[in-house]
């Protein structure tokens, strides 16, 4: 709350703070289930591995910087494009979204204690530590993946590839699944079902859409990845013929299953870094989303459509004419929605006063990369086109724009936003502005001449090329555009850092933003807020007589629930309160379940099924122990 | 006013107070917790994503049986015959029959008959050990004829069936504990949650077996 106004509503607080007390040192991390801490293990995770991944994408950068380079043997080079793929799209950008940003805020945002379910929470980021520290012993081993992120078959089946290289991706990817799932179906009960009093579902922040939109995504789209890696591991292990075509099996198969997950998967990382613009936005140009129901309807139309487009990937493997053409087709109608949410917020800043604070500029320079990917991918959807730059530089410039400037810059400006709500402290603008200009820059510089080395036939994925190509002088750009895009974001880094002891104190609401979070304290306590805010529209924190009406309850000491962790279940659609939940504080079973799970999958990989057995059953134990202590709900 | 034992007016003026799932630790309050309640619980939710979830790994599965058999000359294989269909049927009927007592139980729980509950789960688990047990018999019948490294039918054919094995057995394990735990401890609102969690995971896993054998039989049908 912004303020106690009354020594009644302190003595209520401290009767909250006395049964939401939380373990203090390193066991009270490891058996939290506190959607923050578990939001912050996410991120600082996940930032570690964004770290590995930038190291591996700065060395094939620096082998490419000029003609017949030295610094990766191709072995290695194979390897480090295939990590830095599957390390920024599943260790880096999918858990820092829904893993650190959405655990972390969609509780505060619609005025709930804590997740659905805290325990699987738990769970999921512990699963997402030990896939991510699975997939790295193949590479710290001399055995990482190496037939690209997509690991296309038959290049990875056990003939091509006979090393464990292709196993740590396939076990890797199904591990990382059950976390990604399990956290889906979390923020989907959790958005449903926890909602405060008076926030029915048009009256929901349009970051919590993008979540649901997401999420709903996770949960349709992973089956086919685990299933193709299923039988990937079959195909390598046992002996089975999914992708054999001598024994009637067909490596398209692969191709087909990876992309109905792979296309979803584009819009499960874009889409919350639409969330994270729709937040920003409304926020420094101090008005209302232009067409809201709109916005939250393009959210989710993005979603579902992007689960009917999956061909637009193999457009150059010889499907038949009519299945690409109809390909084509829906995937330019993904651009209207696409269109709707950037006139939108083109829109909102364009008629409101904006203030050009550092997260503002990271979702101006978004909104400019969304644009210039977005439009290459209207001209890779036309077939001709996409035949002649099919696995040329011009694709890896499109995904770069749409996968790194589209989705990560919201993260980064996203970053700078709530860092005074997480920590309470103020970053440092000035410094602020320029790690902008710097990864703005380095990120055109990097990029943009990838679509020109792509039209004049640089091949993705060669490790070096001779002098005469004329692609030269452009791989020199791009080399430095990379070193200067790593600055910028070193520099970001060194900004939170710095900031997070020396920054001034920020206060409950240094932005005046909109949603939720910013009434609570900087940073939240653990039961979030001393009582359930009433909300009466998706822009609650703009709604001063609520916040007051919320003080004055407090005062009162109404509906507390401080009996134990207690928050309440709404209804799905009205947010009507329902039930009054009581919540598991704390359990050392999520770590005992994901420990128990990196053990099966390590000696699956080892091929020592007994013992992969013997930890499926102590997971199956772990779990059995985890149900004996009872919650409400 | 007293602070933390109020319960909240429910703001749509509805009659009575906001019910605290926990405080109903007998069956009577749990079948109140559950009268008063508007919305499905958390965990039914939770196991209604989950099941989405594996009927669309399911589907994967169904797809690529499709998909292989579209793409081959004759499906099965020279070598191989098509599946008998009145043993895999039969089982399967045996199987979706036990939707019923689970249907029971839950309605059973929700009235607060935690024995009759328990027994109907009992009931239910009997008959799908036996199905379960049957099925293995057929699946070891079945590699005595051909492998699944023998080729893509093979393959597609053993690993759907093995993951529909391997449900029924989760499912078995998800009855046996929720029969025990209410038989054992009677009801509270976590248990008639797992009841009609593990009711809502029969009734999909039952649907899917129809899928399954259906596309198990179809070069015999």
């Amino acid at each position: 709350m912004a303020t106690l106004i009354t020594p009644s509503a302190e003595r209520h607080v401290e009767l909250l703070e006395q049964v939401w007390a939380e373990r203090q040192g390193v066991l009270g991390w490891l058996t939290t289930t506190d959607h923050k801490r578990i939001g912050i293990l996410y991120f600082f995770t996940s930032l570690a591995f964004f770290a590995a991944g930038g190291v591996e994408a700065l060395l094939i950068r620096t082998q490419l910087v000029g003609p017949n380079g030295h610094v990766l043997s191709p072995a290695a080079f194979d390897e480090m494009f295939t990590m830095h793929g599957i390390t920024m799209i599943f260790l880096f950008v999918i858990p820092m979204t829904t893993g650190a940003f959405g655990n972390y805020l969609i509780p505060l945002m619609i005025g709930a204690r804590d997740m659905a379910f805290p325990r699987m929470n738990a769970v999921s980021y512990w699963i997402f530590l030990g896939s991510g520290i699975f997939m790295y012993i193949g590479l710290v081993t001399g055995h990482a993946p190496n037939s690209g992120w997509f690991d296309y078959v038959p290049l990875a089946s056990k003939q091509f590839d006979p090393g464990n290289n292709i196993d740590f991706y396939g076990y890797g990817l199904i591990f990382n699944g059950i976390s990604s799932t399990a956290a889906a179906i979390n923020f989907i009960v959790t958005i449903f079902k926890l909602r405060a009093p008076g926030m029915s579902l048009n009256r929901m922040p349009l970051f919590c859409y993008a979540f649901l939109a997401v999420s709903f995504s996770l949960v349709f789209a992973l089956p086919a990845l685990s299933m193709a890696c299923v039988f990937l591991e079959l195909d390598r292990q046992l002996g089975f013929h999914f992708y054999d075509v001598s024994n009637g099996g067909d490596p398209l198969l692969w191709q087909n299953l990876f992309w109905i997950f792979g296309h979803p998967e584009v819009y499960i990382i874009i889409l919350p870094a639409f969330g994270i613009a729709t937040s920003i936005i409304p926020t420094f140009v101090r008005r209302k989303m232009v067409a809201f129901p709109l916005v939250a309807l393009a959210e989710i139309m993005v979603a579902f459509l992007g689960f009917g487009v999956w061909v637009h990937h193999m457009f150059a493997v010889g499907l038949a004419t009519i299945t690409t053409i109809y390909f084509a087709a829906a995937s330019l109608i993904i651009v209207i929605p696409s269109a709707i949410q950037l006139f939108a917020w083109i829109a909102t800043i364009l008629t409101g006063t904006p203030i050009f604070k550092t997260p503002l500029l990271f979702i101006i320079g978004f909104i400019l990369f969304f644009m210039i990917g977005g439009l290459s991918g209207v001209t890779v959807a036309a077939i001709p086109f996409d035949q002649q730059v099919e696995d040329s530089y011009y694709i890896v410039a499109h995904f770069h724009f749409v996968i790194f400037g589209a989705a990560v810059f919201p993260i980064l400006g996203g970053m700078y936003y709530w860092f005074p709500k997480v920590t309470g402290r103020m970053y440092h603008e000035g410094v602020g502005k320029v790690s902008f200009y710097l990864t703005f820059t380095g990120t055109l510089v990097t990029f943009f001449p990838m679509h020109i080395l792509g039209i004049l036939g640089m091949p993705r994925r060669v490790y070096t090329y001779p002098a005469h190509m004329g692609w030269t002088f452009l791989n020199l750009l791009e080399s430095i555009g990379s070193y200067v895009l790593a600055s910028g974001l070193i520099l970001i880094v060194v900004n939170l850092a710095v900031s997070l002891f020396r920054g001034p104190l920020a206060g409950n609401d240094p932005f005046e933003g909109d949603t939720l979070e910013w009434s609570t304290t900087s940073p939240p306590p653990p039961y979030n807020y001393p009582l359930i805010p009433t909300v009466s529209s998706p822009y609650a924190m703009w709604d001063k007589e609520d916040r007051e009406l919320d003080n004055r309850r407090l005062a009162r000491g109404e509906g507390l629930l401080a009996r134990g962790h207690e928050t309440p279940a709404s209804t799905v659609q009205d947010a009507e309160w329902d039930e009054i939940l009581h919540m598991p504080p704390h359990s050392a079973w999520p770590p005992v379940v994901g420990l128990t799970l990196t053990g099966m999958f390590l000696m699956l990989l080892l091929h020592h099924y007994e013992i992969a057995a013997g930890f499926l059953v102590a997971g199956g134990l772990a779990l059995l122990a985890w149900h004996n202590k009872e919650y409400a709900g | 006013m007293s602070s933390s034992g109020e319960h909240p007016p429910r703001p749509s003026g509805r009659a009575g107070v906001i019910p605290r799932s926990s405080e109903a630790t007998t069956a009577g309050a749990v079948a109140l917790v559950a009268r008063r309640r508007v919305a499905q619980p958390n965990g039914w939710w939770g196991m209604a994503l989950f099941v989405a979830s594996e009927a669309t790994l399911f589907g994967t599965l169904i797809a690529t049986y499709f998909y292989l058999d579209f793409n081959a000359p004759r499906w099965p294989p020279a070598g191989i015959k098509a599946p008998s269909v009145v043993l895999p049927l039969i089982a399967t009927a045996v199987l979706v029959s036990t939707t019923v007592p689970m249907f029971l139980s839950v309605r059973a729980a929700r009235a607060g008959y935690a024995g009759l509950a328990a027994r109907f789960v009992g009931a239910a688990l009997l008959v799908q050990c036996i199905y379960l047990a049957g099925q293995i018999l057929l699946f070891r019948h079945d590699l005595n004829d051909f492998r699944p490294d023998q080729s893509a039918y093979a393959s597609i054919y053993f690993t759907t069936l093995a993951a529909h094995h391997a449900h029924v057995l989760l499912g078995i394990l998800l009855n046996g504990w929720v029969a025990a735990r209410i038989g054992i401890g009677g009801l509270t609102t976590y248990r008639l949650t797992a009841v009609r969690c593990v009711a809502l995971y029969w009734y999909v896993v039952n649907a899917l077996a129809v899928l399954v054998v259906l596309t198990q039989l179809s070069p015999s049908l």
